[in-house]
């Protein structure tokens, strides 16, 4: 048999990666092990997080030694983490769609690569970033005058009341960051596929007759929502794990789920960063080893997420050959 | 064929590197390179000693990560750097586990109660106050507790916004201590510790860093916060008011390097060999109750005689020289009183 190194190279170089990944699922399935049995199914379901007195010697709870009234709750950070990047898609998309049918059909052949490469750059900008304006403008902002009039305006639904006596940290602030940061992903994934949509299309919804919006909305957006799709839950990826800007302006709410717009917040990623410190002080290391539990249902979320796209994505084709 | 030259490019590349590699270190040989991570509040001040300290000491380097208390711990432990830096000193629990982990302090620090309540200039607050505060149970600032110990000051009817840490921090350690410590109530809800689980109430903020709690008292009418005596410069000029303590003797103190140094004075007879002691709500008279000493958490056991020599070196040249007020007065830490820094030298020497 004739050896080809060529080939054996990429195999092994493509092999390092489902490698890598599976590296890390085996090492918090391993690291968490211990959690597992302690926290038990309860962990998903309590709200209350509780390192327990670090600086107790260690009591028997449950067969394992642990912190005195250590309590390993999620709930509130699995709420926050889903508000906040549902919200942040809520108000993206539209901005996104706008935007890349703006930079398509709006604006001539020769600015547009100025414009778009604009939208692009705000794609680069690191999320501390954006967490630093959203601290000094951002915050305030809400808690002066967003705040205030969203409460004013709607405060008859409990869900946008409160807007008047937080400090503007907290659900929104983390929304509207996050919103921010994907929006370019969104708008640029959507673009390329607006420009690709065949000339012949366009000119023959015009030829038949079609408004300008007519041949975007029921010629253009149809061929290229798999495309929408696709960025939407590129989108969805990042926020969900996105943590320094999150950290920086979601006020870090524990122990209490979300109510409000204005509630203060936390998310899986941003948590985890914000206990990782005081976890290390922990003597029986189960405060550790919870955060890797944390870690493996954002894990678990992130994955159901990118496996609905794809069925949505793979699925979506099917649906519209059976109205035919 | 083919494998046979790529096997032999392969070989001569890894030559290559390994002796790159082996004239890097060759290079670093003679020098002695130390780690310090950790306590961010600890950090400016290592920042302005290391320069001095490898001027004078040519054949050390040292380099500085700020990371927070319990990395600090939580990596001096485990070997990966040579000093921790912590607000906090290793718990009981931990110093069983790990008997060859000094608590070291370097200096003394500590900690502001900041307001911001406009049209108030001094303000008085207790223990039980603040705890009352942050647990949820006093929500305005014209509550009759919070009135009864400012006579004559006029208190807004506004909802006090409370701001604490999110992330793990040595100042929510000697914050959440004071409450502990004069509230009965606080400890056994929720003790104390780098991160504690904070009692949700209505409109308050989770912040990150001591930059970020200043950021959110300025930015917040009606707050009221705790922060690191090193931004002291920085909340004056933010125009946030600093409360006056009450101390186990009864009294309301203000953090004033007087009165920072009655409380370490304070505990100098009781500090044990192993300095693991909290100088919070010290009793004396005008000693502030929120004071802690500032710890370099170092092993015992050291790979060799060198790294040993240079971290002995490093931590003597700090509670001497390093004690000098050119460089405390610029993060507002005091320095140890002699007795201290006997013990202090007395740990120092048994890193081997």
């Amino acid at each position: 048999m004739k050896l080809k190194p060529f080939r054996l190279t990429l195999l092994s170089l493509s092999l390092l990666i489902p490698a890598a990944l599976a590296a890390v699922i085996l090492f918090l399935l391993f690291y968490a092990g211990q959690a597992f049995g302690f926290n038990g199914f309860g962990f998903v379901s309590r709200i209350t997080w509780n390192l327990g007195d670090l600086y107790s010697d260690p009591v028997m709870t449950r067969g394992v030694l642990v912190p005195p009234g250590a309590s390993y709750g999620i709930l509130v950070f699995i709420f926050g983490t889903l508000l906040s990047s549902g919200i942040a898609i809520l108000i993206a998309v539209p901005l996104s769609v706008g935007a890349a049918i703006f930079l398509s059909e709006a604006v001539p052949a020769k600015i547009r690569p100025v414009l778009s490469m604009l939208v692009e750059l705000v794609a680069v900008v690191p999320s501390v970033v954006f967490g630093l304006w959203g601290i000094a403008v951002l915050v305030p902002f809400i808690g002066n005058i967003m705040g205030p009039a969203i409460s004013h305006a709607l405060g008859f639904i409990p869900f946008f009341a409160g807007g008047d006596s937080g400090g503007g940290y907290g659900l929104l602030a983390a929304s509207v960051v996050l919103a921010l940061m994907i929006t370019p992903i969104i708008a640029t994934t959507l673009l390329d596929a607006l420009l690709q949509v065949p000339k012949e299309n366009r000119e023959s919804a015009f030829a038949l007759g079609a408004t300008h919006f007519e041949v975007v909305s029921k010629a253009m957006m149809p061929m290229v929502r798999t495309t929408l799709i696709g960025g939407i839950v590129l989108a969805l990826g990042r926020a969900l794990g996105e943590t320094m800007a999150v950290l920086m302006v979601s006020g870090g709410g524990i122990n209490i789920l979300p109510s409000s717009l204005f509630s203060p917040i936390s998310t899986i990623a941003s948590f985890i960063v914000s206990q990782l410190d005081s976890a290390e002080g922990d003597p029986t290391n189960m405060a550790v080893r919870s955060l890797a539990e944390i870690a493996l249902v954002l894990f678990i979320i992130t994955l159901i997420t990118n496996a609905g796209a794809k069925l949505l994505t793979t699925g979506l084709p099917h649906v519209r050959h059976n109205k035919h | 064929m083919n494998i046979k030259r790529s096997l032999l490019r392969a070989g001569v590349a890894a030559i290559a590197l390994a002796g790159l590699t082996g004239l890097c270190t060759s290079a670093k040989a003679d020098t002695t390179t130390l780690v310090e991570t950790g306590s961010s509040l600890l950090y400016p001040l290592f920042n302005l000693w290391v320069p001095d300290f490898t001027a004078a000491n040519p054949g050390i380097q040292v380099s500085t990560t700020s990371t927070g208390s319990g990395a600090g711990i939580a990596q001096a432990i485990k070997g990966l750097v040579q000093i921790g830096a912590s607000d906090a000193y290793v718990s009981n629990a931990m110093a069983a586990k790990h008997p060859e982990i000094l608590s070291i302090p370097l200096a003394i620090s500590a900690q502001e109660i900041n307001y911001n309540l406009p049209g108030v200039k001094s303000l008085k607050l207790s223990g039980p106050i603040l705890a009352g505060i942050f647990m949820g149970k006093i929500t305005k600032w014209n509550d009759p507790e919070i009135a009864a110990a400012n006579p004559g000051v006029a208190l807004p009817a506004h909802t006090i916004i409370p701001i604490h840490r999110l992330d793990g921090s040595g100042d929510t350690f000697i914050f959440s201590q004071y409450l502990a410590d004069s509230t009965p109530a606080w400890k056994s809800a929720l003790g104390y510790s780098t991160a504690i689980s904070w009692p949700a109430i209505p409109g308050e903020i989770g912040a990150k860093g001591n930059a970020g709690m200043l950021q959110a008292a300025a930015a917040n009418p009606y707050s009221v916060t705790y922060i690191g005596i090193s931004y002291a410069a920085k909340v004056a000029a933010a125009g946030l008011g600093t409360a006056a303590l009450k101390d186990a003797d009864g009294e309301y103190v203000l953090p004033t390097p007087a009165n920072i140094s009655a409380a370490a004075d304070s505990v100098v007879t009781t500090t044990p060999p192993d300095e693991r002691i909290s100088m919070i709500f010290a009793a004396g008279p005008n000693a502030y109750p929120i004071v802690n000493y500032e710890y370099a958490v170092v092993s015992t056991n050291q790979p060799n005689g060198t790294v040993a020599g240079a971290i002995q070196n490093l931590l003597t040249w700090a509670i001497t020289t390093g004690n000098d007020p050119k460089y405390l007065d610029k993060v507002h830490f005091l320095p140890l009183p002699a007795a201290i820094q006997i013990l202090s030298k007395t740990q120092i020497a048994k890193i081997q």
